[in-house]
């Protein structure tokens, strides 16, 4: 039924604008949009579930979510990663109730169904029955598999078989991510302890738009936040000058090229003196352009709802809870071959900055509550809202790939995020998806 | 807390401990259970008063006045949570762990400082706070004059219109008498939520 006096669109690519800058509010809060999302959006992209260090042994496993869907992630005695649903097939309860752990199966609390490491159904109580039941076959009710792939650390996975490799959808973005994933020798790993998890009343949207390229709101939004640490040295600076935005396939990120600007807000200065000591051996690995970026102030978001911030190094999902909750999920991420004693120094940096209790993240959850709430009133809805800025132009260094304009103050990011939500939303199949071509040779992920 | 613009407080200058001590003070905490001989009921009395007061500080926005109840080798600590099973061999709590607080003095003072900034707008117009403290066991310890105090406690916020959060735990406290009144020295924060059902930690405890 059509309640509005604008109508509603028939396609996604209908309520963005992604050239003139127009997003309609209603794509926030309707549950019907949301369903689609979950079709659409989350059944078909590539979902991050967890960093290869939190299954580090077989039969070491973590519980986590795509879309709404409860999953278990484990590592097999083959050392290969799975990732399946956790629900058992014979009435739907969900197997495994721990966040993290070692197991050898996992068993249904319900009738006792135990299921392996791979999600195979293994037994139950009084086989026998089955077995005299025309037609059962154990192989026909394991726990649903998705498919698994990594890059550099970090586990994706998609339960959609026609999606194309993880390779082809992270695109060139790889060459940026390995500014704070390849940083040094011996790769990354997650802070022991597991997620930071909190619940925030707004859209998904809303946390995944603000890391793919809303640097403007630290300028207003953090200038408490930032004023124990920063006040003394200027406050919070943010200008176009040396900064971009890029984008790939939705994914994007905007940084400045001020090394550590990011991790500054921290207020360690243990942790900059150590960040400093390491530029050198880091340029030589990943040149100036790239160590530039792995603590600058700047925000990334991996389509559609994994950001990080490089400085702090949180990483963290927007998990969907319906159209208008959602579940940060976050962990710190810092290089293998750290020093125990900066590890610590991230872990209590990350926390007093960007956790529930951090002194910048707790300036931000009220916007996207407000935002979401706001934007369903009847008039309220009808208006667009503005993605209008765009003061700089593409830019021509050919050392960059992806979607390049310069400076990270604008809105370039959020509409290209918007542009490819539109196209998933309304494509009939993955064959109707357009990737960018790949322009830089990588360490190809493995599936 | 709050300073000139031509005066900001380096924070890094206020009073902490070393990372080998909040480790030391963490196992202490973790280890205290309550089986040590109860406190004469004056000192029981007393820690009943002090934390009442301190809960009407809290309430009250009297951040510098709570601050005085700190001492300078405070260490605060609220861990993080996780659902695990029964028979998962790793300690449940790990001061290397990631936590919600991980404190020293100087840590809270940058706390109250954002707070003091007036640029903190989802602070303004304020949240209103009541703390409700119960449950209050009071242990002599080893050293004289420090205290083990276990307590519980409701934590009602509430700001706008429907915005509310209610967050129920237990504290374990080490508090050593100063002259006439009490300072905190360490404290455990127990939040039993795993996944923090509201958005945000903006309160002390």
């Amino acid at each position: 039924m059509q309640h509005d006096i604008v109508a509603r669109p028939g396609k996604a690519a209908d309520y963005v604008n992604s050239a003139s800058g127009t997003v309609d509010r209603r794509i926030f809060w309707d549950p019907d949009i949301y369903q689609q999302e979950l079709k659409n959006v989350f059944y078909r992209s590539w979902l991050f579930v967890a960093h290869e260090s939190q299954v580090e042994k077989p039969g070491d496993f973590v519980t986590t979510y795509m879309g709404e869907d409860s999953v278990i992630v484990t590592r097999g005695d083959d050392q290969a990663i799975n990732v399946f649903l956790n629900s058992c097939p014979h009435r739907g309860n969900r197997v495994c109730f721990a966040d993290s752990g070692q197991s050898r199966s996992f068993v249904c609390n319900y009738h006792g169904w135990a299921f392996g490491l791979e999600g195979a159904l293994k037994k139950m109580p009084k086989m026998g029955l089955y077995k005299a039941s025309p037609g059962f076959r154990m192989e026909d009710w394991g726990l649903r598999g998705a498919r698994v792939a990594s890059y550099k650390g970090l586990v994706f996975a998609t339960f959609d078989e026609t999606a194309p490799s993880l390779d082809a959808w992270l695109g060139d973005f790889r060459w940026y991510l390995d500014a704070v994933l390849d940083v040094e020798e011996g790769g990354s790993e997650f802070l022991a302890g597991g997620a930071t998890r909190s619940v925030i009343n707004c859209n998904w949207k809303f946390p995944a738009d603000n890391f793919v390229g809303d640097i403007y709101h630290a300028l207003w939004t953090h200038l408490g936040g930032a004023e124990p640490t920063l006040g003394r040295h200027g406050g919070v600076k943010v200008e176009n000058e040396g900064s971009y935005h890029v984008s790939v396939n939705g994914h994007g990120w905007e940084f400045n090229d001020s090394f550590f600007g990011n991790a500054a807000t921290m207020g360690d200065r243990e942790l900059l003196r150590y960040m400093r000591s390491r530029q050198t051996a880091i340029t030589e690995r990943l040149g100036k352009f790239r160590t530039d970026m792995w603590g600058a102030v700047s925000s990334a978001t991996i389509f559609p709802n994994f950001s990080f911030l490089p400085g702090y190094f949180t990483f963290r999902t927007f998990q969907p809870k319906g159209p208008t909750r959602t579940e940060i999920h976050a962990w710190t991420l810092v290089p293998k071959t750290m020093p125990d004693d900066i590890k610590d120094r991230f872990r209590r940096g990350s926390m007093r900055t960007f956790s529930p209790s951090g002194i910048l993240e707790m300036d931000d959850g009220e916007n996207w509550e407000h935002s979401t709430r706001a934007n369903a009133g009847f008039v309220t809805r009808h208006q667009n809202l503005c993605y209008s800025m765009a003061p700089g132009g593409l830019s021509d260094d050919p050392a960059l790939p992806g979607i390049v304009h310069e400076g990270q103050l604008s809105d370039a990011n959020q509409r290209l995020f918007y542009r490819r939500w539109a196209e998933m939303m309304d494509a009939p199949s993955w064959d109707d998806i357009g990737l960018a071509p790949i322009t830089r040779s990588q360490a190809e992920a493995a599936e | 807390m709050s300073a000139a613009l031509d005066q900001k407080p380096d924070y890094s200058t206020y009073p902490q401990i070393d990372r080998a001590a909040a480790r030391v003070a963490a196992q202490q905490l973790l280890g205290l259970a309550g089986d040590g001989p109860a406190a004469p009921d004056a000192v029981w009395q007393e820690v009943e008063r002090f934390y009442a007061r301190e809960a009407r500080l809290l309430d009250a926005e009297r951040y510098d006045d709570w601050y005085a109840l700190l001492a300078d080798d405070l260490f605060y600590w609220m861990p993080l949570i996780e659902n695990r099973f029964r028979r998962d061999k790793r300690p449940a709590l790990s001061p290397d762990h990631m936590a919600l607080f991980d404190e020293t003095k100087a840590d809270i003072a940058l706390r109250i400082g954002r707070l003091a900034t007036g640029l903190v707008w989802t602070e303004d117009p304020p949240t209103r706070h009541v703390y409700v403290i119960g449950n209050v066991e009071v242990f002599t310890t080893p050293v004289a004059g420090e205290y083990e105090a276990h307590s519980t406690f409701i934590q009602y916020r509430n700001r706008s219109e429907h915005d509310d959060a209610t967050l129920i735990g237990r504290r374990r406290d080490i508090l050593r008498r100063d002259g006439a009144g009490l300072l905190i020295v360490r404290r455990l924060i127990l939040l039993p939520q795993s996944v923090l059902l509201t958005k945000n930690l903006s309160v002390f405890f």
